[in-house]
């Protein structure tokens, strides 16, 4: 975008007439393309030529080595049908949707909860909202060995906490049917944004409707159900977008977990329990040497994310009321 | 103005300083230069090894300037491949052992030229890792293994055969429930890493590049699976898969390498750690890793770069660098001269690399580890299959991949 605005530089000099009504002025362009300069060049250097050239790798055979040769569709046919090449990839699909419908009803579950009570507390809020929101800005590697502790067998908390209620121990990151949840918990942990942006929707709420509701005999669990969480509804809607797009693509946590014992690879889990989609498409790309199946498996991610995305928009009520 | 004036000085001087930075390196171009990359320094003390061996290198090569370049392990592949397809790759450097199959086959590094070293000269294990279909594509800087790492307080002597190794697991967790016998491997890429080194123990072998025949679903393969299924009754999981247990005092052996006797002497002063070379069914064998080194076909200076890592793994320089780098010398000679240095913990390892096996020379191999044998792997430890079924599961899995027939 640079050089169209150097050029007319020369042409913004004169200045305008007298009679000219105040308006928006070449200089005033030139300065609205200077503002926004950064973030368009941000746009299309680090996002749309990326993104663009991955669509063109994605119909190739591109190793990060040698020059990339075309093949179509083969990536994608192969992906979806050729069990022999990818024998993993449907895996990855599975273990991905058991771990959005699992983490993101409870990550927006907790997230209203401690939303709640913060909005409920007058004195030393701050204080707890710092608290609540810290697993957020946690590094991601500390919160991999903090849970795998944890979780561990034999002197990890959770068990330590699960045996005060009579359920026996468990191996939680070992047994493939426990690792999804496991982890599921692990994010509903991390939920600090979605509680910020609720407490932001609960400041919203008028207290003329909620007295309105108290005048009108309403207690508290009829309160919630019928004047919060209605209300709410916009904020809910755009948590849910979001948090199912960021589930789809949950990559970090799974990691971490899995590699955090040195040595070990991350080839997802016991029984590729926790081989996220993304997980999945990493290893192909970086580690078995194939950037451009895994082009093509970022593709297949983005169309399915949009498809997913506009059925919400279609059949979640998003409006308050 | 004065604005005017300091920008306009500023621009000179950024100007300037581009200038001398280009200048710079065309002096440099003067004398021959090579680029070399490797993974970044484990320690202060193994940059300093590593800078003293280029020193050594420029001096009796006048005229001759090393340029190091260090990259952490982690970013290490993804920035060679990177740097290769954009034509800014170095003319020689460090690769993964797997690597060097798909790397050859590509045309992306270039043959060792005839008479530069004498093969016998380095162990074969390692050596063979830079081969594939029967020529030679680098040669090794270091090596490492695993061996049987075991608690004197459970384990006075260490197993030598495998069913003394089943016996002893069975005692240790029979004194104390509490106690695994061994901490089993996995069936994960780690696991599938080690594995190999079961199926030579007991005669075997993995596949047959050469004629396309996959050997990792008969008999010596299916024992050295059985083996470690057998092992679990004594080693319940719940043990071991919790975090550094062996260190912990709760199992009586592992598997593990080198780089784990100095964390364990760290960090855990206490344990009466021994460590043994892998227990076998018919013959002592084990598995290999360790860094390679290859000369890429765009760099300059083929010659020049062959010479250097000559150089760096003669009889003279490969202990002092094979030791920085975490590994041990490739360099029978070396190896021997010097194995008083390594003390009693490391022994152990120079002898399992005496029988150490390459990995098989197909560049798909870490795809087959990962996602092919270590599942098979894992469904028998899980016992979800039988070892037999399992392995001729991923036998034919591998043959679809692959396009074999045998």
């Amino acid at each position: 975008m640079a050089p169209p605005v150097l050029a007319e530089k020369p042409t913004v000099t004169p200045r305008p007439g007298r009679r000219r009504r105040p308006g928006f002025g070449r200089r005033d362009h030139l300065i609205g393309w200077l503002l926004i300069a950064p973030a368009v060049v941000y746009f299309l250097v680090f996002l749309l030529f990326p993104a663009l050239a991955a669509l063109y790798y994605s119909f190739t055979d591109w190793n990060l080595r040698t020059a990339p040769n075309w093949v179509g569709l083969a990536n994608y046919t192969d992906l979806l049908f050729d069990d022999a090449k990818y024998p993993h990839f449907w895996q990855s699909i599975k273990v991905t949707l058991q771990y959005t419908i699992i983490a993101v009803p409870l990550t927006l579950g907790t997230a209203l909860i401690q939303a709640l009570l913060l909005n409920a507390i007058h004195r030393g809020s701050n204080f707890f909202r710092l608290l609540l929101f810290l697993p957020v800005v946690t590094a991601e590697a500390a919160v991999g060995a903090i849970w795998r502790w944890l979780y561990d067998p034999q002197y990890g908390l959770i068990n330590t906490f699960i045996e005060l209620f009579g359920i026996p121990r468990q191996n939680w990151l070992n047994t493939p049917e426990l690792v999804i949840p496991a982890l599921s918990f692990i994010a509903a942990w991390q939920c600090g944004i979605s509680m910020i942006i609720y407490l932001a929707g609960l400041k919203g709420i008028p207290t003329s409707i909620r007295e309105a509701a108290v005048i009108d005999g309403a207690g508290p669990v009829q309160r919630f159900w019928r004047v919060v969480v209605p209300m709410l509804r916009p904020t809910t809607f755009y948590l849910l977008v979001t948090g199912v797009i960021a589930a789809l693509q949950v990559f970090g946590l799974v990691y971490v977990i899995f590699s955090g014992g040195g040595n070990r690879s991350v080839t997802g889990g016991p029984e590729q329990s926790g081989l996220t989609y993304v997980l999945h498409l990493y290893l192909y790309a970086f580690r078995y040497d194939a950037m451009g199946a895994a082009c093509a498996m970022s593709f297949i991610l983005f169309l399915f994310i949009m498809i997913v995305t506009a059925m919400q928009f279609k059949f979640v009520k998003q409006e308050a009321s | 103005m004065i604005r005017r004036v300091t920008g306009a000085a500023a621009a000179v001087a950024l100007l300037a300083g581009l200038t001398a930075c280009g200048g710079g390196s065309d002096e440099a171009g003067a004398s021959t230069m090579l680029t070399y990359w490797m993974f970044q320094d484990r320690t202060p003390q193994a940059g300093e090894v590593v800078d003293k061996i280029r020193a050594d290198f420029e001096k009796v090569n006048p005229g001759v300037t090393v340029k190091i370049v260090k990259i952490p392990k982690d970013d290490y592949n993804t920035k060679l491949g990177s740097a290769i397809s954009s034509g800014s790759g170095p003319d020689v450097g460090v690769l993964d052992q797997p690597l060097v199959p798909r790397f050859a086959l590509d045309g992306t590094i270039k043959e060792v030229p005839a008479g530069l070293v004498d093969e016998k000269a380095f162990y074969e294990g390692a050596l063979e890792t830079n081969r594939v279909n029967a020529k030679l594509y680098g040669l090794p800087i270091d090596h490492t293994a695993v061996a049987l790492f075991y608690n004197k307080k459970f384990v006075p002597t260490p197993p030598k055969t495998w069913d003394e190794l089943k016996q002893i697991a069975a005692k240790v967790h029979q004194a104390d429930p509490k106690t695994a016998g061994m901490v089993v491997p996995k069936g994960d890429g780690y696991g599938g890493w080690m594995w190999p080194g079961f199926v030579a123990g007991a005669g075997g072998d993995m596949v047959d590049v050469q004629n396309k025949k996959i050997h990792f679903n008969e008999q010596p393969a299916v024992d050295a699976l059985q083996l470690w299924v057998d092992l679990l009754p004594s080693s319940p999981r719940e043990i071991t898969d919790s975090d550094k247990s062996f260190e912990n005092g709760l199992a009586g052996m592992m598997i593990s390498g080198p780089w784990d006797v100095a964390n364990i002497k760290d960090q855990f002063p206490d344990l009466q750690l021994g460590v043994a070379p892998l227990p076998y069914k018919t013959e002592p064998a084990g598995n290999i890793g360790g860094e390679n080194a290859v000369v890429f076909s765009k760099g300059k200076n083929a010659d020049l770069a062959w010479k250097w890592l000559a150089f760096i793994t003669n009889a003279d320089n490969n202990t002092q660098l094979a030791q920085a780098l975490g590994g041990f010398p490739v360099n029978i000679a070396a190896a021997e001269r010097d194995a008083a240095t390594f003390g009693p913990d490391q022994a152990a390892f120079l002898e399992q690399l005496k029988v150490a096996r390459a990995r098989p020379a197909v560049p798909e191999w870490i795809q087959i580890n990962d996602e092919i044998i270590a599942p098979a792997l894992e469904s028998a430890l899980s016992g979800k299959s039988t070892a037999k079924e399992s392995l001729d599961d991923a036998a034919a899995k591998t043959r679809t991949l692959l396009g074999w027939t045998g």
